[in-house]
């Protein structure tokens, strides 16, 4: 596949970041608290670049739900799972960079600063895009490119649960910058992101 | 033999410009689902399932009848046409005619069917130059005069109007299991673990190399890929397995519990965590053999002593798999904790587990 300078990025979050794509060799953070979308957020920002062949990483994640990440649009035929590193997190997500084209890491409660440095680095290096997965408790030691913060989120049930929505604070640096609180909604009826 | 309810649709039965009909077959698919697992395309307009399970578990056949007109009725707006019989030969053919045929009464059935239902124009003539009208009177001719006459597809039929085979060659649309999943926009198959369309991009090379890299890393079973076995809903039969890992053959996983429908949770424990969930006055909840709950559902405490108030709870949902084969009852149910998270949980034997996170 030719390196375009960006990764596409589906609906909804294409018109809300800068350059309607993920840049190649940043990293953003999602942050959210436990069991408020976080997972879901990430897990959607990787559905067009996979529909469109690209391959993708999941560090960290200890119990994928394959079905949700189907139904997300992501093509499971192109994605490696590294459900549990263990104590070699960094090392793992940084074998996986030279791989994959985007990578989600769900780092440890504690990812040191030097080990986040050091990542983040390679990523800038390999062209890859990073994707780190946090709670508001143990934040990402440093600051991102761009990053999506879950600021509320609510069930719409019936007799199941239907579908979710989520604010979400966009925002990050440089032409990122133009931070905004967004709506959407995640998973919609049939499992997927939508505005 | 297993008894099969056929549903037949002839209102979809045919190839629709606008792809109308095999969307409605998804549709129905996904639904009748819920009434039963092993659901299954035939071809355009006909489906059909084994009425043992769901007949037991909806407390008769008539209760089946009611429940999947319904479900085809709310989905497809029309209403079909059900037959049942034994081996899927017959059950068409039932659900054509709107018969139920009882146990046991299959080969007289099928013997009494005219010999124009086993489609073939030369078989009809000819048997009609011999006085024979009946399917039943063409099995009584003994295989060895049939083979004199007749080419090989004949005498495959003379063992399907014998009894022999259940399913006539054509009966079945091969390819639309295969159609259904496209028209879904998944194109997963069975055969195709990692990704080789045919050839293999240099993107799937960087990729096979850093999995290999990795595995040597932290050992065989740390890089996983997802596997889709062919089953007759796509997506309840992803496992994840070791990438490189010999593939399974066995298509007896544990199914998706049920599909209690979109949205699936992000979470999918591989263990399930033991948890309690009590009500608000703190007694364990336990499942009926009705499938009801002794109470209704006031907070989930976890292994650690934590304590959830659930705020909102939806279920339970019997656990649709083989259960019958085994005595087993299990239910899922949904909750809503106050802290805004939702988990999918389930019963078994007077124990709760939490299998999912929708995160």
């Amino acid at each position: 596949m030719a390196k375009s300078k960006t990764i596409p990025l589906g609906a909804p979050w294409g018109p809300l970041v800068p350059e309607g794509g993920l840049r190649r060799g940043s990293t953003v953070v999602v942050q959210a608290a436990a069991g408020h979308g976080g997972l879901s957020v990430a897990l959607s920002l990787l559905s067009e670049a996979s529909a469109r062949g690209h391959w993708v990483g999941v560090v960290g994640i200890e119990d994928p739900g394959v079905v949700a990440i189907a139904d997300l649009g992501i093509d499971l035929r192109r994605v490696l799972f590294v459900p549990r590193p263990r104590g070699a997190w960094a090392e793992s997500a940084a074998d996986l960079l030279d791989g994959v084209d985007l990578l989600i890491v769900r780092a440890p409660s504690r990812a040191s600063h030097g080990a986040a440095r050091r990542l983040m680095d390679r990523v800038r290096e390999r062209g890859t895009v990073l994707i780190v997965v946090t709670e508001p408790s143990a934040p990402w030691p440093l600051p991102a490119d761009l990053s999506f913060v879950v600021t509320e989120s609510k069930w719409e049930a019936t007799s199941r649960l239907v579908a979710r929505t989520l604010t979400v604070r966009v925002g990050g640096r440089g032409s990122a910058a133009r931070a905004g609180e967004h709506v959407v909604r995640l998973p919609d009826e049939q499992g997927r992101a939508a505005s | 033999m297993e008894r099969l309810l056929a549903l037949w649709v002839p209102e979809y039965a045919e190839e629709k410009a606008d792809g109308a009909s095999l969307r409605t077959m998804a549709a129905l698919l996904d639904a009748l689902v819920s009434v039963c697992p092993f659901v299954e395309p035939i071809r355009l307009g006909l489906l059909t399932l084994p009425l043992r399970g769901p007949s037991r578990f909806f407390g008769g056949d008539e209760a089946v009848f009611e429940v999947v007109r319904a479900t085809v009725h709310d989905v497809a707006g029309v209403t079909p046409q059900l037959g049942v019989a034994e081996g899927l030969f017959c059950a068409d053919l039932a659900a054509r005619q709107g018969v139920v045929v009882p146990a046991g009464e299959g080969p007289a059935f099928r013997r009494a069917q005219s010999i124009e239902v086993l489609g073939r124009r030369d078989l009809m003539t000819t048997c009609r130059r011999l006085g024979i009208h009946t399917v039943g009177a063409f099995a009584d001719l003994p295989p060895a005069r049939v083979a004199e006459r007749f080419s090989a597809p004949v005498r495959v039929l003379h063992r399907v109007a014998r009894g022999d085979l259940q399913e006539m060659p054509g009966q079945r649309d091969a390819k639309l299991p295969e159609r259904l999943r496209r028209s879904r926009g998944e194109e997963v198959h069975a055969d195709e673990q990692m990704g080789f369309f045919g050839q293999r991009s240099a993107g799937d090379d960087r990729a096979q190399a850093a999995a290999h890299r990795l595995r040597h890393r932290l050992g065989v079973e740390s890089v996983l890929v997802a596997e889709v076995l062919g089953g007759r809903t796509p997506d309840d039969r992803a496992t994840l397995v070791p990438w490189g890992a010999p593939r399974a053959t066995s298509r007896d996983q544990a199914p998706w519990p049920g599909r209690i429908g979109a949205p699936a949770p992000t979470t999918s424990f591989r263990q399930p965590v033991a948890v309690d969930v009590v009500s608000e006055t703190g007694e364990r909840l336990e499942l009926s053999a009705r499938g009801t709950l002794s109470a209704v559902p006031g907070a989930v405490v976890l292994r650690a002593g934590t304590r959830h108030r659930v705020r909102w709870s939806a279920g339970p949902w019997p656990m649709v798999e083989r259960w019958w084969q085994t005595p087993r009852r299990r239910a899922h149910l949904q909750v809503l904790l106050d802290t805004g998270e939702a988990f999918l949980l389930m019963t078994e034997a007077g124990r709760w587990w939490l299998t999912g996170v929708y995160d």
